[in-house]
């Protein structure tokens, strides 16, 4: 029982195919068959950016146009490859993916390409020539991050670093834009470096574990991928007040942006630590409406308009200077500059504030929460 | 069916049967793919084209080869976690060496790279495992940590350049329209595998995995076998490395990982049995088509996303059902012997209808006052020796770390904040601990934890929503569903007969939907003040949370050591069947174990909703691995019957201040992910078994 077996079998399932009636898949001709593929959906960005896509396909200026399919790939390239595949297969104009890998997509791209499929990445990239990509400048990330730290310490101090997922472009990137600013200051020091997988939980055990050793008062500042909002948790419960909290450089999720308004704001919903408390902070993020920005630059490739190959977003940077509370989270209400979402309608500190883009009029708060677009 | 041939001169019909009998894993599988292969063909769009057969094929190819290896491994009793490192591994070697510049790629030369990267890591697992009978799956794990850090050494982000010519070669076609590459590196890899089989080492490889006291009794050389498994099976990894490089032409460090968990389940769909001696490679290449042509089938029937990883799970729970039809599967005999119940009730024969007798044997028993003078109770570290030499290895290595912590890094031994926060990390590895270690001690092994874990959190900090007061219902409602979960787990293990691996891998999928769902992609709520305040604040020197912790290992310890369901756990982990036989419930005891190890799973969710101040998705991924890692750092056998909590807790303990030095320090994730992986193999050096009389 052997390769022989298998491949009879399958050429006759062929035949059979061939003889049977086939679908005639003129019948959604109107709509252009747009699919999405993400990577693993088991964490909060992944399933904010979803929600966002599923919005603005959802937007009335879409609505007619877009067939929009989501299919999830999990953890596992191999898998993604043969999903893109099958998307090819099944007559996908534009695919919107989520590259699980910078580099083993190539292939299947290509393939699709070639085809006359506009392939889009959004949030990290895709290195094949054909496709089109849609994320932030990792790199200023990093260094923008690194360089307001550095001035906030007046070039001088020890400080810890929380990584991201190692072996990633993105954390490699960030990660050594950040280095290369702090190798600049020789009285910047990092006593303590951990991975934190971009996780709050995660760096949350991480910096357990560094100061089982250390006692906040060696620390002068704090760079982290994730975890500034959990940071600042555990120096209150190690007895700080909040004039106390040292200077953080990271993400851009609610609890953070909340902790950065002045102490004392009024705020709905708002709980210590999940409340403001004037921490010191720069918020930056790899915004979750990637996926939607590229979605609407999909329907525009299909088109026939012209799209470039790279779009670069803008960096979304909020610091305790630019802080501005939502009230209700509208798409107006944000371009307006607000940037920080109550606890009562965000009840997850967790979740990422950065969903404001000049170009997608169509989503805000409810397209994020709950994949509603706006009116 | 290559075995049909040396069966005995019986007449070819009954030779035909029997083959069909031996291959009955194989051919179920087989069946279950054209099905699943004729769904995609019947719902989609157009008719599979040769080109869709050939994109098939090459897309399972990379887990099919390994899984291979993976099968081959588990045949001899083993178990290896490292094959998704050396995908890895391979495809970074290649990736980095190979000159973009350069005309041309000798296949054969880089073929011959990967597959002997895959043997020397093999071998690297043989040596510790064979000859130094050590366990598999703690060596594999150490392998697998070691590995990842050499991998980013080689190249820490995704890039390189692995040569087109490889990927021409090994995604083309053997026959132009007809026979596609892939299957035909599959079939010689199988080939092999009937070459192997069919010699003295195959049989010995058999004999192994069924039995290797007896193995070694008729004069087998079991260090050999077990040797040559691993090396083989890693050049298996090998061969599937060089294809994921032909096939993405580029190097990814993480591009193997995610491959494991599916590896085990594409083996134990295709029918063999873990625990080795039964099934064969045959049945595991379909069965890593199977699980990769649902990719397939959910998109044609347009699955939503968050149903993706319910309907994945159900497919696996209904192919591992699948291939246990039989008179003699699992849920056969359950339904026969549920009938025979019945029966019996109707007749008013069951024992509990009958009048209550002590039917006891009546063995004439000592009195406590006269055993004490004809043999007088042995010292304590002799009635406990075999619990001391499996227990206390990770203790001595645990205080080897912390004087190495105090020299490293200063202020840990005399410093209570380091003892307080070793104590609160360690609690919530300590809980899973007594779940999957009594799962384990049973034999089986409980892998839905990461997800009970993400769920009974998210239900929690959901329904709790920073109300005190909400915590009165919320917590005992989080514990039924995690007793629900478990008896679902337990249920489909011993009344369907589905191996735990399968059934508990689907259960994880099936939680991870149902977590999407109800949280819509974003967890609502968070930890409620009281239940920070017992995880994170401070009682005088310790946190509330560490005084839990006393009260959990002592009744963790009674709970195995002095109640009737410790010794029935240990009874059935040393034999189904003579525990069985010795009119022990194992069914019920079963069920309750995987309970347990829910219970706990539901108790660490809740913990880390408390430390987070929330609750996350995904907040359990990471503590799957290491709740096996310290139940067998810890002493315990992996194949059950042996080990006890306090040595699952040294385990628990080392790990954590282990990870606390290498925190402390600024070595480079790289580094210290070797250094993990080799000071865990330390530590387990001294758990050697012993050699075979």
């Amino acid at each position: 029982m052997g390769i022989g077996l298998k491949v009879r079998r399958l050429t006759l399932l062929a035949g059979m195919a061939a003889c049977a009636f086939s679908l005639s898949a003129a019948q959604a001709a109107e709509k252009h068959k747009i699919f999405l593929s993400m990577s693993y959906i088991g964490n909060d960005w992944q399933a904010e950016a979803a929600n966002m896509v599923k919005a603005v396909a959802a937007h009335k200026s879409l609505v007619d146009k877009v067939d929009l399919q989501v299919q999830v790939a999990g953890p596992n390239a191999q898998r993604q490859i043969q999903q893109i595949n099958a998307m090819v297969q099944s007559g996908a104009k534009a695919i919107v993916v989520y590259p699980i890998s910078p580099t083993a997509l190539n292939q299947v791209v290509k393939n699709a390409c070639d085809k006359g499929v506009k392939v889009f990445a959004y949030d990290a990239e895709i290195t094949e020539p054909c496709a089109y990509n849609v994320h932030i400048d990792q790199l200023e990330a990093g260094r923008v991050t690194a360089e307001w730290l550095a001035k906030k310490l007046n070039g001088k101090g020890n400080i810890i670093a929380i990584t991201g997922v190692p072996g990633t472009s993105v954390d490699d990137q960030r990660t050594k834009a950040a280095k290369e600013v702090f190798a600049k200051y020789p009285d910047i020091k990092i006593v303590g470096e951990a991975v934190g997988m971009w996780s709050q939980a995660v760096a949350r055990t991480e910096l357990s574990k560094i100061l089982a050793t250390r006692n906040w008062d060696d620390i002068n500042g704090l760079w982290m991928q994730v975890g500034c909002f959990t940071a600042n948790s555990m120096q209150l419960e190690a007895g700080k007040k909040t004039s106390e909290l040292l200077p953080c450089a990271g993400e851009g999720s609610n609890g953070g942006r909340i902790q950065m308004l002045p102490e004392g704001t009024e705020v709905e919903g708002a709980a210590s630590p999940y409340a403001p408390l004037g921490a010191q902070r720069i918020s930056y993020a790899s915004p979750p409406y990637s996926g939607a920005l590229a979605l609407k630059l999909a329907v525009e490739a299909i088109e026939g308009k012209d799209v470039a190959k790279t779009t670069i977003l803008p960096l979304p940077i909020v610091t305790s200077e630019t802080i501005k509370l939502c009230d209700e989270g509208s798409w107006a209400e944000m371009k307006a500059g607000c940037n920080a979402f109550k606890p009562s309608l965000v009840s997850n500190p967790g979740w990422f504030a950065s969903i404001f883009s000049d170009q997608t009029p169509e989503i805000g708060l409810a397209a994020a929460l709950v994949g509603q677009p706006e009116e | 069916m290559s075995s049909a041939a040396l069966s005995s001169p019986v007449s070819s019909g009954v030779g035909l049967r029997r083959a069909l009998v031996r291959n009955r894993g194989a051919l179920i599988a087989a069946a279950v793919l054209a099905i699943l292969l004729f769904i995609v063909d019947w719902v989609s769009a157009g008719p599979l084209t040769y080109f869709d057969v050939s994109f098939l094929s090459s897309g399972g190819a990379t887990s099919a080869l390994a899984a291979i290896g993976q099968t081959i491994v588990i045949l001899s009793g083993g178990f290896d976690l490292s094959a998704g490192a050396v995908i890895s591994l391979v495809n970074v070697v290649l990736a980095s060496s190979m000159d973009p510049m350069a005309t041309g790629a000798s296949i054969l030369l880089w073929t011959a790279v990967g597959i002997g990267v895959g043997m020397a890591v093999g071998a690297f697992n043989g040596f510790f495992i064979a000859v130094l009978r050590m366990q598999p799956i703690v060596v594999t794990l150490s392998t697998m940590f070691i590995l990842q850090g050499v991998t980013l050494l080689v190249m820490d982000k995704p890039g390189g350049f692995v040569s087109p010519d490889l990927g021409t070669f090994y995604l083309g076609d053997a026959i132009t329209g007809w026979l596609p590459m892939p299957l035909v590196v599959i079939g010689i890899v199988l080939l092999a595998w009937f070459w192997l089989k069919g010699t003295r080492f195959g049989t010995a490889l058999y004999a192994v995995g069924s039995d290797a006291d007896s193995a070694a009794a008729v004069g087998i050389n079991v260090v050999l076998v077990r040797f040559a498994v691993y090396v083989i099976a890693g050049g298996c990894y090998g061969l599937a490395g060089v294809f994921i490089s032909a096939q993405t032409g580029s190097g990814d460090p993480l591009v193997g990982n995610p491959l494991l968990l599916s590896m085990f389940a594409a083996v134990v769909v295709g029918g063999t049995r873990l625990g080795g001696g039964q099934g064969g490679p045959v049945g595991t290449v379909f069965g890593a088509y199977i699980l990769m042509i649902v990719v397939n089938i959910l998109l044609v029937l347009n699955v939503s996303a968050y149903y993706s990883t319910i309907a994945e799970g159900t497919i696996l729970v209904l192919a591992a059902l699948a291939g246990s039809i039989s008179h003699t599967s699992v849920l056969a005999v359950q339904l026969r012997a549920a009938r025979a119940r019945f029966a019996a009730w109707r007749a008013g024969i069951l024992p509990s209808q009958l009048e209550h007798a002590d039917r006891r044997l009546r063995i004439a028993r000592p009195s406590p006052d006269q055993r004490s003078e004809m043999s007088p109770r042995p010292a304590f570290h002799l009635r406990n020796a075999e619990t001391l030499r499996y227990a206390l290895p990770a203790y001595v290595c645990l205080i080897i770390i912390v004087v190495v912590t105090q020299i490293w890094l200063g202020r840990t031994i005399l410093n209570p904040g380091y003892w307080n926060s070793l104590l609160v990390l360690s609690s919530f590895l300590a809980v899973l601990a007594l779940g999957q270690g009594t799962v384990i001690l049973t034999g089986g092994l409980d892998l839905s934890v990461p997800w009970t874990i993400g769920i009974s959190g998210i239900i929690l900090a959901g329904m709790v929503n920073g109300s005190d007061a909400a915590l009165v219902y919320a917590l005992p409602t989080v514990l039924l569903i995690a007793c629900a979960i478990g008896f679902a787990n337990g249920f489909g293990i011993v009344y369907l007969g589905i191996s735990p691996i399968v059934m508990t891998l689907a259960t994880n999928g099936i939680l991870q939907g149902c977590a999407l769902l109800y949280s819509q992609g974003t967890p609502a709520g968070f930890s409620s003040p009281m239940l920070r305040w017992f995880m994170t604040a401070r009682l005088g020197l310790v946190t509330p949370v560490v005084l839990l912790m006393i009260v959990f290992v002592v009744a963790a310890v009674l709970l195995l050591g002095r109640t009737p369901f410790g010794r029935r756990v240990y009874g059935i982990g040393n034999g189904l069947r003579a525990a069985r036989l010795s009119g022990i419930g194992v069914e019920r005891t079963l069920i309750l174990v995987y309970m347990l190890s829910a219970v706990c799973a539901a108790i660490v969710g809740i913990m880390l909703t408390g430390f987070s101040g929330q609750a996350s998705l995904g907040m359990g991924d990471d503590y799957l691995l290491p709740s096996i890692a310290v139940v067998v750092v810890g002493g315990a056998l992996i194949t059950g019957g042996r080990g006890h909590y306090l040595g699952m807790l040294g385990g628990v303990l080392l790990l954590t201040a282990l990870q606390m030095l290498l925190a402390g320090t600024t070595l480079p994730y790289a580094t210290r992910a070797i250094l993990y992986g080799l000071v865990v193999l330390g530590a387990v050096m001294a758990l050697r078994e012993r050699r075979l009389q």
